[in-house]
């Protein structure tokens, strides 16, 4: 049996992208759509370790729209070795796609270890990974800045507030939330790509997974542009004198000081 | 009577800063506060948390003493007390912890939970955060058994409102299970992490290299501020990651953001554009940045940082 | 009263500028008008700002390679002028021409020998010599990723290159067009930015000035269309001079990529600026050791033309138009990662949108109009970055000619280079001309 790692990717919008809101809850999505950048580290760290385990399987996995089919496209051109594709309309909330993500995972094979990346930065849930593990009943670590697996237990150190880390062991199967501190993605080459076209991807319908009735869930009743109100207003005059403005407007009219 | 829990984050025995807007958050008219606290020092906040207007604090710990820093059993501890207090929602700070802790306690109840809160309406059960890195606000509403809220810090004003505490000790029956914190490495650490700072100076591509990063920390140590970086000078390896403000780094929401020689890319405002007052410093009047803050000075940030650290030195001397 | 000029240019863009500084040089008290905060900040501010000398035509060369020798000479072009920004630097990384089915390289040959050109004719071996990371195997026609076709293995080879030293790049476009404003004003010549010119006034078919949009006119006998991509605009604000022009001019959007360099070669160092028609596409180096990648405009890529003034205002069609599409990013880096195939394609788009002022044939307008006084250097189709300093001396020229009473429709004014012995009709570009068939109808002119 090889062993068996799973990725889970998401395709969100570029961060560039200008977004338009189309009814209450939907945007236009005829926009640039990207692997989640936090992804990549995650299947960067799947196929090193990879060719450190020998008898090893990548499998990407992602939830979405068929257009989704792109990103995993990138995750086999950065190394996977095939795909899943659990097909929805509208995205379901963290609750739902952990639930459907447990289901897909366990139809295809049995985990030995599951990367996810530490957020998406669509909708910066910073939650499926945990819901995930807790659906498996296995650990999970998030925002991991390093790795190693000796045999079935994983050490990690998982990046806490102001630079400061916390080391964590795990038994395998676990879910690993990669930070960006993780390692240093490699981008496909052409060939890399050219291979990716002819990997195989599984396509699953959302509705033939069981996933239950979630006893919970989080709507999006409506979205709104977010509008900036700020009048700039740039302070003139030589430096010294702009300065001493600027303290005195940050003390008296900003009192922020 | 709504029973309402709030996740008190502390550090060093001193309750967090932001913690006291997310408890002005969590208040409403009929709503009985309770404030969980875990490193065991419950009596030590007593003062401050009853000023804001927690009624009871529940001190959480193990039956053999208070619980080690372990992200799975400070949630599994929580989620107990939740269900012990009757808590219908808990509210939280979206730092560094809270990002470890209150999702293991959304995962362990299956009960809703949004994280990065701008604003929440605890009655109709909804509430704002950003989407599409900050480029639009999405309102939600959360279904289930108990709600969870996590805050980012410094949006909502802290208020104080003074009531009289009770404290309660709560023993969980929690061991360690299979996840293990072996250490904690806090070496690397310095001061306030940037997502809870309240003053934050950040550097971008104009401060050429690591070193020049050392007028930012002169300027800071006068303003009690954190240094941030954008995305250029973090890639360019000049300062570690952890300093790094925008989409791929920490959303921050200061009091005050001084930007120095910071463009302002899209995934820079993403993790910014909610700070309180925006200062921008910049030789390039029309940088994004300029046109969308509050005060700019267009200027060389090297001759307009130690003239600002010198003036605020004098300045917060004399005042 | 009207404050009253010489000259109005309407822009302050990397044309703009330099036709100002030669009338200000002549005597004309010259104001540039421009939408944007400072020049060069429209469409200029994205330009790749390519200097080499391969153009379809033996005219075109001997223009560009007239340009090449300002871009050289910058400082004495400048006339010594200051500017606190610095002055913006011409990067001699010298300029490969792919030989290929895409581009006539035997008539690119044949007018730099007679320009007199400075090249080397390469051989395959020298050329990877030269650029290591380069697989010269031949890929023609151009396609596109979604086309199964694009994935075929290549069977042939190109032949060599035309290897042209002296090319290379200007490392900061908005700065050399600051540079050229400066330079202007030392003349006496004005600048005012943040306006928006809403009407050319005229009278009995004689221009008479520009009316802004904060309702103050400025008078001048001599107005000149530099607007760039909105040049359609302009042209069609001045009463008879968009019907009067044979060949029209219309924004089209244009996308440049920046990829990073394959790790252990110094592109940025050592890299040569190419001109790739095999894959329709042209690559320079960029800071942070990039490939910044533009298109050739093949015919199987799509065209969009948007309303330019959407398109600043960030709102066009989807909230695509100004943003790179992950299509067109896909088509550009894979196709260089044909020619270098260690190339690492990152999966989120890195680059430049913005709109070139293309003419129907690709070549620009240079010329006068069926208003008296109205003037156009328009149509600039992303390929006369390299030219501005000589277009701003040839068109300071023509128009002085046509005030003294020249008419250049019917015998077209004759510019004589500064520095390549050669005279050239200005009547080449001329906007009665029909279309020119001799162009290569994409960026290459």
């Amino acid at each position: 049996m090889p062993f068996k790692i799973y990725v889970c990717v998401k395709h969100v919008p570029d961060s560039a992208a200008n977004i338009t809101i189309l009814d209450k809850t939907r945007i236009e999505e005829k926009i640039t759509f990207i692997i989640n950048p936090f992804d990549e580290n995650a299947i960067e760290e799947a196929v090193q370790l990879r060719s450190k385990v020998g008898d090893a399987e990548v499998v990407a996995v992602t939830i979405g729209k068929p257009a989704a089919v792109e990103t995993l496209r990138s995750a086999m051109a950065m190394g996977a070795d095939r795909g899943i594709h659990v097909v929805t309309g509208d995205p379901p909330d963290s609750i739902a796609t952990a639930r459907a993500l447990k289901a897909a995972i366990l139809a295809d094979g049995a985990p030995d270890i599951i990367f996810t990346g530490k957020g998406s930065i669509d909708s910066e849930g910073f939650q499926t990974m945990f819901r995930l593990g807790a659906a498996l009943g296995v650990p999970a670590a998030n925002n991991v800045a390093s790795f190693r697996l000796e045999g079935r237990t994983a050490t990690v150190e998982s990046e806490l507030e102001a630079g400061g880390r916390a080391v964590i062991r795990m038994p395998l199967p676990c879910v690993i939330g990669a930070g960006k501190a993780l390692n240093k993605p490699r981008y496909p080459i052409l060939p890399d790509i050219m291979k990716a076209r002819k990997k195989p991807i599984r396509t699953v319908p959302m509705e033939s997974l069981d996933i239950g009735t979630p006893p919970a869930s989080v709507q999006l009743i409506e979205l709104r542009p977010f509008s900036d109100r700020r009048q700039a207003k740039l302070i003139p005059g030589p430096v010294e004198k702009a300065v001493e403005e600027l303290v005195r407007l940050l003390r008296e009219e900003a009192k922020v000081i | 009577m709504p029973r309402i829990g709030v996740f008190i984050e502390t550090r060093e025995g001193r309750i967090k800063p932001a913690m006291s807007g997310v408890i002005t958050a969590a208040r409403g008219p009929n709503h009985e506060l309770y404030g969980l606290v875990l490193d065991g020092r419950a009596a030590d906040y007593k003062a401050q948390l009853q000023a804001f207007g927690i009624h009871r604090i529940v001190d959480v710990a193990s039956p053999t003493g208070p619980l080690g820093w372990n992200p799975d059993t400070w949630a599994r501890a929580i989620a107990l007390a939740m269900r012990e207090f009757g808590l219908e929602a808990l509210f939280g700070l979206t730092s560094a912890m809270g990002k470890e802790v209150l999702p293991r306690i959304a995962a362990i109840l299956d009960a809703p939970l949004l994280m990065d809160c701008l604003r929440v309406d605890v009655e109709k059960r909804t509430a704002e955060k950003s989407q599409f890195s900050g480029k639009t606000t999405g309102v939600f509403k959360l279904n289930g058994a108990h709600c969870l809220y996590g805050m980012r810090p410094n949006v909502i004003e802290a208020i104080p409102a003074p009531t009289e505490a009770k404290i309660d000790a709560f023993q969980a029956p929690v061991t360690e299970g299979a996840l293990i914190v072996e250490a904690l490495r806090l070496e690397a650490s310095r001061g306030v992490d940037l997502t809870e700072a309240e003053i934050i100076i950040s550097g971008g591509r104009a401060m050429q290299n690591g070193d020049n990063f050392r007028i930012l920390r002169e300027c800071a140590e006068v303003l009690g501020a954190s240094v941030g970086a954008s995305r250029v000078a973090v890639d360019a390896g000049w300062v570690p990651h952890s300093m790094q403000v925008g989409q791929t780094g920490k959303t921050v929401s200061p009091k005050l953001y001084i930007a120095c020689g910071i463009s302002g890319s899209v995934q820079h405002f993403a993790g910014m554009k909610t700070s309180g007052v925006i200062v921008a410093i910049n030789t390039d009047p029309k940088a994004v940045m300029m046109q969308h803050c509050d005060y700019g000075i267009a200027g060389d940030l090297f001759e307009v940082v130690p003239i600002l650290t010198r003036q605020l030195k004098a300045s917060l001397n004399h005042g | 009263m009207n404050k009253k000029y010489d000259a109005i240019i309407i822009g302050a863009g990397v044309i703009g500028c330099p036709i100002a500084y030669e009338l200000a040089k002549m005597g004309y008290k010259t104001l540039n008008v421009d939408k944007n905060s400072d020049a060069g900040l429209g469409s200029t501010a994205a330009t790749c700002a390519i200097i080499r000398a391969h153009y379809s035509t033996e005219d075109g060369v001997a223009m560009a390679y007239e340009g090449m020798k300002y871009w050289k000479d910058w400082e004495n072009y400048l006339g010594g002028v200051k500017d606190e920004k610095g002055l913006a630097k011409f990067m001699n990384t010298g300029s490969i021409l792919l030989k290929s089915k895409g581009h006539d390289w035997r008539k690119v040959k044949k007018n730099y020998d007679a320009v007199g050109v400075q090249y080397e004719d390469w051989s395959v071996e020298r050329v990877v010599k030269a650029a290591p990371v380069y697989d010269l195997h031949e890929h023609w026609p151009v396609r596109r990723p979604e086309d199964s076709e694009f994935w075929n293995e290549s069977t042939g080879m190109l032949e060599g290159a035309l290897y042209c030293p002296e090319g290379g790049y200007v490392n900061d476009p908005v700065l050399s067009t600051h540079n050229m404003m400066r330079a202007t004003q030392a003349h006496g010549g004005e600048f005012l930015f943040n306006v928006e010119v809403v009407a050319v006034r005229s009278e009995a078919n004689q221009v008479k000035g520009i009316t802004l949009k904060d309702g103050s006119q400025f008078d001048a006998p001599v107005v000149v269309n530099v607007a760039g991509p909105h040049s359609f605009k302009i042209n069609q604000m001045a009463k008879g001079v968009w019907e009067g022009c044979n060949i029209k001019t219309k924004a089209l959007r244009h996308e440049v990529m920046h990829c990073p360099s394959p790790e252990g070669y110094n592109y940025y160092g050592d890299g040569y600026h190419t001109s790739d028609a095999d894959l329709g596409i042209y690559y320079r180096p960029e800071v942070g050791n990039m490939f910044l990648i533009g298109s050739e405009d093949p015919k199987c890529d799509p065209k969009v033309y948007p309303d330019p003034d959407d398109f600043y205002a960030g709102k066009g069609g989807a909230g695509e138009d100004n943003q790179l599409s992950e299509a067109q990013w896909k088509a550009q880096c894979y196709r260089l990662g044909r020619r270098v195939p260690t190339l690492r394609v990152p999966n989120q788009p890195r680059g430049v949108v913005d709109l070139y002022d293309c003419s129907d044939d690709w070549i620009p307008i240079y010329d006068k109009s069926d208003m008296k006084g109205f003037y156009m250097a328009i149509g600039t189709s992303g390929n006369q970055y390299k030219n501005a300093p000589v277009v701003g001396a040839m068109m300071a020229e023509l128009i002085d000619a046509c005030q003294k009473g020249l008419d250049h429709d019917a015998n077209p004014f004759q510019y004589k280079l500064k520095y390549l012995p050669r005279s050239f009709n200005v009547g080449f570009f001329s906007r009665k001309r029909e279309i020119n068939t001799n162009s290569s109808f994409s960026v290459n002119g």
